[in-house]
């Protein structure tokens, strides 16, 4: 019905002028992972310890427990929602999955599964919140927070539970092949799953429409609601996920587990390019935006800058990312 | 007269666009336009959907830098004049999609950006006041916050907020797209009275008859191009202003109307009750269109929406194809499921995802039925996407561009693909040609037309008379929730459709 030819008319080969536009628009595009590149190659300058396997391991290492959280994170994000509560629900959820086996005596296997259903129910239970009542995500989970926080205290009596079964630590401990560690593996796994969720299936593309237009998405069909209580409650699992890895990993719940994991749980993926005005983000972002984190965490640990100044340099570099990104936003699109 | 503008001496233009240019990455939306403004003149800008438009007013109000070339006001050349700037020199631009805050109330929103203040402090008493006035007689509540106000009120309260702003130069971007045709008849009048006082306008629109009516010149514009113009608009005619923005003749549709009475319903609703609406009984045959007109609020639209599962319905049944009836669908992935689609009328809101793609607005109502388990099948998608891409003659280099990058017709054009994969058996399309050019209403109402012949049951909520008696088989006057008047065969024509809305 339409003669065609106008859009092939406006298809201009790029010019010259153009490509280095271009060029620079492709660095922009992947300063995370290119500043990723260049902090791992100034670390290993400053100190070759830095570019060693052993290090590479202890790396992938805190990645996982980080990286689980940022894509929990990452969810209620691309719905154009946001949850505070994930990494106090990380730490609650695995305070009960170990009272579960010290004190009721359930055996570790049984105990783990129900912090993680734990934490999956108040991830569920947000969801409800914010979409039948229509309460505000950012103070419904900030609430939340606060109340898992306070949860675990009390649980704990502010002692750190070491009770843990040998099971239940495995994860955390075990290596395969010349030491690399196994928990890294669960969060390739999440990884993987998570982009097949997101680009593969009804309930991704649903996640991506309501988050850019969720009025829109109503009259295409798409039940917003239905699709926010979802996002949130794998979100939580994914939480419980993270704590039950954390706690095994430190062999420990401290009584104020998970929550010095905030705000990285939250800067890793909007470093990552997911957008907190929602539908916007991938996996891929969200890995570099956890691997660029852990590595200025590691990095500046290694090259022994004193404690005083670690918080403000890697601030800094955190800076530095995210005005690199929205320079890229405002000028890229 | 026509493809030239005469020459003119320099005081009589109050705005030049010299040899301006657009492109965005390898889209070109303009290429070297020159048009001239005369002063208190009204302007008219025509041309296909996609043809740069909204892109050459966006330029002259400051929305965003031109490739090339320069806007000439008051023979002053103008760089890098933003918005800010352009509205103290004058220049006001009313857009095509509401640029309206939700949560404001309609006073707000009316006195955004010049609120009356003292010292900095906004002087709400008499922002209050002011705003009272300026909206009397518009039928809009100062107080009402402007989410809850439908897509007429949100346009009024835009171009309100230019025309009170002191505007020299108010573009008007396609400003009756949400219009009846007695609020037309306002606006046009409005705009006469302001034009007897010195202010010029660009007005935007695809009705040519609209263009003859109010405007004193015409530029159309063709793919990026001034195609020609004329500034003595009596010297044309509605039928070479056509040819100039198709850059061929124009071939009107009309559906061969057909008489659908004594068949079996293929859809019956029976006692429908919702906020506006409350009708004892309405049979749609297999194959019929029927439109459905009336004022806003009179419930053509509220129905329309209520039987979609969008409005909340308290009571009504639906019996499609014979079957027994059953409540009315509580949310629009029901009726989805039993074979209701409906297009609204409010694209920017409602109609489709900016950010996501062509392909996957497209897909997006029809996906569960092209998934397994949850999983998109993706090979059905693409067929699909690629089929009504082609079929709605989207014009976009490929269905991967995002739906925030296409004009406003193309994105309607998107919203009606998206509908009809969902392959309804009851189509209710509400002013499905709304913002769209001549040339693809005809073709619109062409796909309307074709796929009620395969059974298919149409209703067509429309405030365009034209479009009504075009291609509709029966019309649907409603007044008070419920209908007035049903026109059929004969009795449809533009002469009765004008009459009965004045009654
Ligand atoms: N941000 C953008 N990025 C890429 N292309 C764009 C962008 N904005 C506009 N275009 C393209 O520029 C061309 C002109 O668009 P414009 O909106 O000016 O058309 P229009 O004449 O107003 O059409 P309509 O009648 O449908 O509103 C179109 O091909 C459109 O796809
Ligand atoms: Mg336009």
């Amino acid at each position: 019905m339409n003669d065609g030819t106008l859009a092939a008319a406006k298809t201009v080969q790029p010019q010259p002028a153009a490509e280095s536009r271009n060029v620079l628009g492709w660095v922009l595009h992947n300063v995370v992972w290119i500043w990723l590149i260049a902090l791992v190659a100034i670390f290993g300058f400053f100190n070759e310890f830095f570019l060693t396997i052993f290090n590479m391991q202890n790396i992938t290492v805190q990645a996982t427990v980080l990286g689980m959280l940022g894509l929990a994170v990452a969810l209620p994000l691309l719905v154009a929602e946001i949850d505070l509560s994930i990494p106090a629900n990380a730490g609650f959820s695995a305070a009960i999955g170990a009272l579960a086996y010290s004190d009721l005596g359930l055996p570790w296997l049984v105990a783990m599964l129900l912090g993680i259903a734990v934490a999956t129910a108040i991830g569920f239970f947000n969801g409800l919140c914010i979409t039948k009542l229509k309460m505000v995500s950012l103070i419904e989970t900030l609430s939340m927070m606060i109340i898992l926080q306070g949860a675990l205290l009390a649980l704990t009596q502010g002692k750190t539970l070491t009770n843990l079964s040998d099971g239940y630590i495995w994860i955390g401990q075990a290596t395969f092949a010349g030491g690399w560690p196994v928990m890294p593996l669960v969060f390739v796994l999440a990884l993987i799953a998570m982009s097949i969720l997101l680009r593969f299936t009804t309930l991704g593309r649903s996640i991506y429409a309501v988050g850019g237009n969720a009025v829109a998405s109503k009259s295409a069909g798409i039940r917003v609601d239905r699709i926010k209580v979802l996002t949130y409650t794998i979100s939580g699992f994914l939480a419980g996920l993270a704590g039950f890895l954390l706690a095994s990993w430190q062999m420990a719940i401290t009584s104020n587990q998970g929550s010095s994991y905030l705000l990285y749980a939250i800067a890793a993926p909007i470093i990552g390019g997911v957008s907190v005005f929602g539908g916007r983000g991938n996996v891929l972002g969200v890995l570099g935006g956890v691997l660029l984190l852990t590595v200025i965490q590691v990095g500046l640990a290694i090259i022994s800058v004193p404690s005083f100044y670690v918080g403000m340099i890697g601030g800094c570099m955190i800076f530095i990312a995210v005005a690199i990104d929205a320079i890229r936003v405002r000028y890229f699109g | 007269m026509l493809h030239q503008h005469q020459p003119m001496p320099e005081g009589d233009h109050i705005l030049k666009v010299e040899d301006v240019s657009k492109r965005y990455g390898p889209v070109i939306a303009l290429r070297g336009v020159s048009i001239a403004v005369k002063r208190g003149s009204i302007h008219g800008l025509l041309g296909e959907n996609g043809a740069g438009k909204s892109t050459l007013v966006g330029i002259i109000s400051g929305q965003f830098p031109p490739s090339g070339g320069r806007i000439v006001l008051n023979g002053t050349p103008l760089a890098h004049a933003d918005v800010r700037a352009m509205e103290e020199a004058g220049v006001f631009l009313v857009t095509q999609e509401s640029m309206i805050i939700d949560h404001m109330s309609a006073a707000e929103n009316l006195m955004l950006g010049i609120w009356p203040n003292r010292r900095g402090f906004v002087n709400w008493r008499r922002l209050t006041a002011d705003a009272a006035r300026m909206l009397e007689g518009s039928g809009i509540d100062p107080k009402a916050r402007a989410g809850k106000l439908d897509a007429v009120a949100r346009r009024k309260l835009n171009i309100l907020r230019a025309m009170f702003s002191g505007g020299k130069v108010i573009i008007l971007d396609e400003p009756t797209a949400a219009l009846t045709v007695a609020d037309r008849r306002v606006l046009f009048d409005f705009m006469r009275r302001l034009k007897a006082d010195g202010v010029t306008f660009i007005f935007i629109s695809h009705y040519n008859d609209e263009i003859l009516d109010v405007c004193d010149a015409v530029s159309v514009l063709r793919d990026g191009l001034l195609a020609g113009g004329s500034d003595d608009i009596g010297a044309m005619t509605s039928e070479q202003l056509s040819e100039l923005v198709l850059g061929r003749g124009l071939a009107l549709f009309q559906r061969e109307r057909q008489s659908h009475e004594g068949k079996a319903p293929l859809v019956s609703f029976r006692g429908v009750v919702a906020k506006h609406v409350d009708l004892a009984a309405l049979d749609i045959a297999p194959g019929e269109i029927v439109g459905f007109t009336g004022l806003p609020g009179a419930g053509a639209k509220e129905f329309a929406r209520t039987i979609f599962g969008l409005n909340v319905a308290e009571a009504g049944t639906i019996a499609i194809g014979g079957a027994e009836p059953v409540p009315l669908p509580r949310a629009p992935r029901d009726a989805f499921d039993t074979g209701i689609a409906y297009l609204s009328d409010d694209r920017r809101r409602e109609g489709s995802v900016g950010q996501m793609s062509i392909g996957d607005n497209i897909a997006m109502s029809s996906l569960p039925a092209r998934s397994r388990a949850g999983f998109i099948d993706k090979a059905a998608e693409s067929q699909v996407v690629d089929r009504y891409f082609q079929a709605m003659g989207i014009k976009a280099p490929t269905p991967q561009a995002a739906v925030d990058t296409l004009s406003g017709g193309n994105q309607q054009k998107v919203c009606l693909g998206r509908v009809l994969a969902t392959e309804p058996r009851l189509l209710i399309v509400d002013e499905p040609t709304r913002g769209i050019d001549i040339g693809v209403k005809q073709d619109v109402l062409r796909i309307i037309d074709r796929l009620s012949r395969t059974g298919v049951a149409v209703i067509m909520v429309s405030t365009d008379t034209d479009e009504l008696v075009r291609a509709t088989d029966r019309i649907c006057i409603f007044e008070h929730g419920a209908i007035r008047e049903t026109l059929t065969g004969a009795d449809i024509s533009t002469e009765r459709l004008r009459r009965t809305a004045q009654a």
